[in-house]
């Protein structure tokens, strides 16, 4: 059977068999063939979808199937035309130079990395093409895409909006809104994709909800609220009390400038409403022209939005429901809606919603299609809609964008049943937050793909929706959360396993030895567990359970808090089902109150100025709040922390301040070094440009006689480095000082504790695998394995404390080296983050996302120059102020702090480290790499792997002819690094004797600190220093962070290979054993491609 | 079905002024736009005309009639409750027949011999049913004008089956309700200010009347109703209509007539010697 019938047969059994089991038992050439076929056949393909899933097929094929060929050359190269095409998102250009690359020098697994990831990105990018032209070409979307000037502009506001007379303040509209539930957890059938090429398998059960604090809050209410009105300036005015944020709009590039400040999302309901439409953009229209157009001459409008400090990442949809009562609020005021107060009708909220997709896609966001469920009221049935003749997808996909809503009123789930569901379930937020991102990819391939089991589980999970509301309506509500329950531990993670992690696991063991029978069920809310999640008790105990539940996520939290990313405290929250959906009220006189929230923020800068220099508005706002607080209640509340504004208090940063001191003080920091760093970097002396070597440098590849294969080591070889390992003779060291920046975009937690995956049932930490791999390596060579970790100040209190849970680990024994170095954080130079942004090769993003991130840059530059370039980064939590100076002081430090001495001292043995990164997992005290090491007579023996197109930072080279490590940073031009065929895994084979040597030591002077910190600072002076940029979270608010890019400077410990009195050696090593894992949207392709299962056999658990 | 009476609506008490104007017709001749309109109507085969206006406004609308002013009946509107409640004040006038409605802030100037009166009520004699005059217009002025959604209807006739009618919509309500097939995108089939009408719809806006008591009543939703019981069509007429009461509207107005007439060189050479006369 030809691999194009798994697309275009007309037989569902067949289009739904799995790529996979195709490939099973095919030979290189049969796969190699199926990719031609299939490259032609999405070539000529018309239909959208069948084109999608040969691309992923494709892209399957490269990724998984023929690496896993054994007769596929592994040595190849990118070419540097194809990957810039690729960054710049000219997907159909890559994947023809790619494929010109291949037919010229052969497939190789480097090509077909490059060839995966260019099928993989253009599948996409056509996917997301089609969305975005379905939402401009949705019936009551296009006009505002054709409006390019203010003359056009037909919208007008509603009178009953305008003051009687048009003068004096003019009414308010307020809009409130409930969140939305998804009671059924829909295997992520709410993505986009997978509701318009498979709407039979799109439904989910959504609740719209009221929602509290618990403790907080005196119950639960709608937690979204808009306010609009029409003031008498020609500019929009926009507010966010929970962001504590506001803004003036004077003109349109101010309207479409989304990432300047905290308010893009209020910006894209302005333009999403047609207001502002997203036609004009760039039309050099004046902003109070179009303005005067809509709400009369000289007039403007004011947005506030308040969320009532529901916290980020509740899964709850706060910010697409958020949007929706924006866009509401705006379209009744301008009478796109018929109702101007109360609910919205069935064709309103199809049409708002319709406008929240428009608008997320805007501000560069995204959700899913039940998102925007607070529009509707009560419980609700949404399920994919297929395309019919005269809708727009009519032809291009088999469903609608919108689905279809079906309201379950009392005749479907009675009041006992919606009354049974509220007295069991106690709703959370866990406290972190991550990117689901990643996972929502996954789960559209996976499903694309027909992968086997993903496919089985995906048909469980449509049909547990119809045993959910089975047991609801019957108010069953035991037997609910034991089909969630089953729903999170099955199907979920059987299509993404990610979607589970150590934290949520632990949360539910606990509740489950607390509760035993009375707890009833784990629910899993949104794209993945963690933040907002769901608990059923039996109703008698759900009260003692919303304390208690608080009580064991605060403590599992605290256990975690450094291996898993959190952004805030659990949250307990009250709920209640809201019957009634979106509701809008018109408010005059003096009920036009916006939240109080707002006032607090604006009245005291009002109170700072002169009367007379107030606004009318802003002097009618004054005496609407006076008045308020004089009648008491929540407004009264509000006077003595408007007191406290007027005179803002300085605690809280000193107490940081000093706590950054005393880290600093206690971590080794150089007070002389620091300044003269600084100097250099604003002087110009160092910088990411300075970090190249000069532009005449040679770079050449290297040629096969320059290094070890590791796959040809001779049994002899294998024998020698097993009785050396028998002896005592080699250690392991693994570096764990990090706090991955990358792994968690700067959310700065241990790396090395990240329960990142499942080993033996449970999930475990890096540091747990590489305990067990050391274990399995010991008992195959009746030794015991010395297993040092080091660690920084970031890392060492919580790995201390994590190795002290973990326990003994038999066969090896557990050592921590403390680091000895640190760095303190700078804020950029304007010309280094320009450097990273423009002359570093970086991806472009699709439109809208590029035109964000143009804007967080431009705010970004700004902030660089009011914070001082070159002055310390202090303005967060000291942890995150605070760097590593790079892994070359990893191993020096073993001999400042006396570690290696004191191994040396109770191993007289001992005679080689092998060194790796926490993320190699492969990593082994491989026999066969020791005998070749200690035969070689070097120094240093250093691994490489053949380059895919994702290994980035540099390789292996000979730089002027000699052969060397070279860093991505350094070369001269980033495309030398294409023309390199071997990555560094920065896996180091050390000879102990031969290192102390170089730094001019012996064993015994090993345990002098005074000697070796001489010796040390002695050879850190020849090597260069590197001047990067990390990213660094803030958090702020409720679960808020924002990314800022801080300068550090770094020493790596590859450039050890240019030093001429330290030889080095290098080997090939298997991929399995060399890559690292840096992102963790690699994660599902690591467990896909056998690399978890290889990581496994290594280990003893 | 014969067309004998035409209905006029003049009684927009904030434009009382509007059907008094004087304008040049294409024959030269200075005249009221009250006379244009009925001239219009007159050449279309109409015999009697009613005009509803503001209680006092009926000697001096009398005169703006000039020679026809003896054909004409004045019929007061008490106060202003809508559009749909001015035609209500006709239906003693028009009685039991169909009849040519037309807006007195409009005037039609048409492309071709034939006058857009005389284009409509070929139209509604020929397939002998209601039909409403209607243009293509961009939905940036939308919000002025009643607007219509349908089917073609007429082959190579613009001819449309009328399904809905909405007063003044939004574009993004017009692109749900009242995308017409063969339209440009952003272009919408709206009132022309000439109908041709059955006698029925006075009780259509009765009902409506009754429905929502001490309300303004609007033609759009009586037409809507309509559509709904009866074969309603909407023709577009080869001609374009001047709504005399937005800004700038008898400007265009009278310009358009002029240049459709005796005095169009003179006109149009005046017009250039005012724009080559303005330097920047």
């Amino acid at each position: 059977m030809s691999v194009l019938e798994l697309i275009t047969s007309p037989e569902a059994a067949t289009r739904d068999r799995a790529l996979d089991v195709w490939c099973a038992g095919r030979d290189l050439p049969a796969l190699l063939a199926a990719a031609e076929e299939l490259d032609g056949y999405r070539r000529r393909e018309d239909n959208l979808y069948r084109r999608v899933r040969a691309l992923l097929f494709l892209s399957a094929l490269h990724r998984y199937h023929l690496p896993a060929q054994p007769g596929l050359n592994r040595l190849g190269r990118v070419p540097p035309d194809g990957f810039r095409h690729l960054l710049e998102r000219r997907f159909e250009e890559a994947i023809t130079n790619f494929r010109r690359a291949q037919e010229a020098h052969g497939p190789s697994e480097t090509l077909c990395s490059a060839l995966a990831a260019a099928h993989h990105a253009l599948a996409f990018q056509t996917l997301a093409d089609q969305v975005r032209r379905t939402v401009r070409g949705t019936q009551g979307n296009a006009w505002m895409f054709r409006l390019g000037h203010p003359l056009d502009q037909p919208l007008r506001v509603r009178s009953d909006l305008l003051a009687p007379g048009g003068t004096g303040p003019h009414p308010l509209l307020r809009e409130r809104t409930p969140v939305r539930m998804d009671l059924t957890h829909c295997g992520w059938s709410d993505i986009f994709f997978l509701g318009m090429d498979y709407p039979e398998g799109a439904r989910v059960l959504n609740l719209s909800v009221d929602l509290g604090v618990h403790g907080r809050d005196t119950g639960p209410r709608p937690p979204i609220e808009a306010y609009f009105r029409v003031i008498d300036e020609p500019v929009i005015r926009l507010a966010s009390v929970d962001l504590e944020a506001s803004a003036t709009l004077a003109t349109l590039d101010d309207v479409f400038d989304f990432g300047r400040d905290y308010l893009g999302l209020l910006k894209a309901a302005v333009i999403a409403a047609g207001i502002v439409p997203p036609g004009i953009e760039r039309s050099g229209a004046e902003l109070g022209a179009l303005l005067g157009a809509v709400f009369g001459p000289g007039r403007g409008c004011e947005l506030v939005s308040s969320v009532n400090r529901i916290p980020k990442g509740s899964r709850l949809a706060v910010s697409t429901n958020l949007l929706g009562a924006l866009i509401g609020v705006c379209m009744r005021a301008t009478g796109q809606i018929g109702a101007l107060e109360g609910p919205l009708a069935e064709a309103d909220r199809r049409i708002v919603a319709a406008r929240a997709i428009l608008g997320e896609w805007l501000g560069g966001s995204g959700g899913g299609w039940q998102d925007s469920g607070g529009l509707w009221p009560g419980i609700k049935l949404i399920e994919g809609a297929p395309a019919r003749p005269g809708d727009p997808e009519h032809g291009i996909s088999r469903g609608c964008l919108l689905p279809r809503h079906t309201l379950l009123g009392p005749d479907r789930v009675p009041a006992a049943a919606r009354r049974a569901l509220q007295d069991s379930l106690v709703l959370v937020h866990g406290g972190m937050a991550q990117n689901v991102g990643p996972i929502l990819e996954m789960a559209t391939e996976k499903y694309l793909l027909r992968s086997a089991e993903e496919w089985v589980a995906r048909g469980r999970a449509i049909a547990t929706l119809d045993e959910i509301l089975g047991r609801l309506a019957a108010g069953d509500i035991r037997g609910l959360g034991q089909a969630l329950t089953a729903n999170f531990f099955g199907p979920l993670q059987t299509i993404i396993p990610w979607v589970s992690n150590r934290y949520t696991e632990l949360v539910i063991e606990r509740t489950r030895a607390a509760f035993g029978e009375d707890f009833w069920g784990f629910w899993m809310l949104g794209g993945m567990s963690g933040g907002g999640m769901g608990f059923i008790f039996a109703p008698a105990r759900r009260v003692e359970a919303q304390e208690r539940l608080l009580a064991i996520m605060l403590a599992t939290k605290r256990e975690l808090e450094f291996s898993l990313p959190f952004a805030m405290d659990p949250v307990v929250y009250d709920f209640a089902l809201n019957e009634e959906g979106s509701v809008a009220a018109r408010l005059e006189g003096a009920a036009a109150l916006l939240p109080p929230a707002f006032y607090q923020q604006a009245v005291p800068g009002w109170l700072r100025r002169q009367a007379r220099d107030l606004s009318p508005r802003e002097r009618a706002d004054l005496q609407q709040f006076t008045r308020a607080a004089r009648q008491g209640g929540e407004f009264a509340a509000l006077l003595p922390s408007l007191l406290d504004r007027l005179l803002p208090g300085t605690s809280g940063a000193e107490g940081e301040a000093g706590l950054l001191d005393r880290l600093l003080d206690g971590n080794g920091f150089d007070r002389e070094q620091h300044e003269q760093i600084r100097t250099d970097l604003r002087a110009g002396r160092i910088g990411l440009a300075r970090n190249r070597l000069p532009p005449s440098t040679r770079i050449e590849d290297v040629a096969p006689g320059d290094l070890f294969t590791a796959e040809t080591a001779s049994a002899e070889l294998r024998a020698e480095g097993a009785a050396a390992l028998r002896r005592g003779e080699a250690a392991v060291v693994t570096y764990a000082a990090g706090v991955g920046s990358r792994w968690t975009q700067g959310a700065g937690v241990a790396k090395a504790l990240h329960p990142f995956a499942k080993f033996a049932g449970r999930h475990r930490s890096f540091a747990e695998v590489h305990l067990a791999k050391s274990s399995r390596t010991a008992a195959e060579h009746d030794t015991t394995i010395p297993h040092v970790f080091t660690t920084s100040h970031l890392t060492h209190a919580a790995l201390a404390g994590h190795l002290a849970g973990i326990g003994p680990v038999p066969g090896t024994e557990a050592l921590l080296s403390p680091g000895r170095s640190i760095g303190l954080r700078l804020v950029p130079m304007e010309r280094d983050l320009h450097f990273a942004w423009q002359e570093t090769a970086q991806q472009r993003l699709d439109e809208q996302k590029e035109k964000v991130r143009g804007s967080v840059r431009a705010a970004l530059v700004q902030w660089a120059r009011a914070a001082g370039e070159g002055a310390d980064y202090t303005d967060n939590l000291p942890a995150q102020c605070l760097h590593p100076v790079g892994h070359w002081f990893e191993l020096p430090n073993l001999l400042k702090n006396g570690t290696l001495a004191r191994l040396l001292a109770e191993r007289p043995a001992l005679r080689t480290l092998l060194v790796h990164n926490i993320d190699t997992l492969g990593a082994t005290l491989d026999p066969a790499l020791l005998g070749w090491f200690r035969r070689s007579g070097a120094t240093l023996g250093w691994e490489v792997i053949p380059r895919r197109l994702e290994d980035h930072g540099g390789g292996l080279a000979r730089v002027d002819g000699r052969l060397r490590l070279v860093e991505g940073l350094a070369l001269p031009r980033e495309e030398d690094e294409f023309a390199l065929t071997y990555y560094s895994t920065n896996t180091c084979w050390v000879d102990i004797d031969r290192l102390l040597d170089l730094f001019g030591l012996t064993r015994a002077e090993a345990a002098d600190p005074v000697r070796t910190a001489a010796a040390v600072r002695v050879l850190a002076a020849r090597l260069p220093t590197y001047v990067t940029l990390k990213e660094v979270k803030r958090r702020w608010g409720h679960g808020q962070e924002d990314v800022f890019p801080v300068a550090q400077f770094e020493k790596l410990w590859g450039d050890m290979t240019a030093v001429t009195e330290c030889p080095s050696v290098f080997a090939a090593v298997p991929r399995a054993r060399g890559q690292q894992l840096k992102d963790q949207a690699q994660l599902d392709g690591w467990a896909r491609d056998g690399s978890a299962r290889h990581v496994d056999s290594l280990c003893a658990w | 079905m014969k067309i004998r009476k035409a209905l006029v609506t003049a009684a927009n008490p904030r434009q009382r002024t509007l059907p008094l104007q004087t304008l040049i017709d294409p024959a030269g001749e200075p005249k009221s736009a009250l006379q244009v309109v009925l001239e219009e109507a007159e050449a279309a085969g109409i015999e009697e005309f009613g005009v509803v206006v503001c209680p006092g406004d009926e000697a001096r609308y009398g005169e703006a009639c000039g020679r026809l002013r003896g054909r004409v009946r004045f019929l007061p509107q008490a106060e202003p409750r809508g559009y749909g409640h001015a035609i209500l004040c006709g239906r003693a006038f028009v009685g039991d027949e169909s009849f040519l409605h037309l807006v007195g802030d409009h005037l039609h100037v048409a492309h071709a011999a034939t006058g857009c009166a005389r284009q409509l009520i070929d139209v509604a004699v020929a397939e002998q049913a209601s039909v409403s005059a209607v243009q293509a217009t961009r939905e940036s002025q939308l919000t002025a004008f009643g607007a219509v959604g349908g089917r073609l209807v007429g082959g190579e006739r613009p001819l449309y089956q009328v399904e809905t009618v909405l007063e003044k919509p939004t574009p993004t309500v017009a692109e749900q309700q009242l995308i017409v097939p063969g339209l440009r995108a952003g272009f919408y089939l709206c009132f022309f200010g000439l109908h041709v009408l059955p006698p029925e719809l006075f009780a259509l806006l009765e009902e409506q009347a009754a429905r929502e008591p001490g309300r303004p009543l609007g033609l759009s939703p009586a037409l809507h109703a309509l559509a709904a019981r009866r074969r309603y069509l909407a023709f577009s007429v080869a001609g374009r209509r001047f709504d005399i009461g937005a800004p700038y509207g008898l400007l265009y107005a009278q310009l358009a007539l002029s240049l459709s007439g005796r005095d169009r060189d003179r006109v149009l050479t005046q017009l250039l010697e005012l724009v080559a006369a303005r330097a920047d």
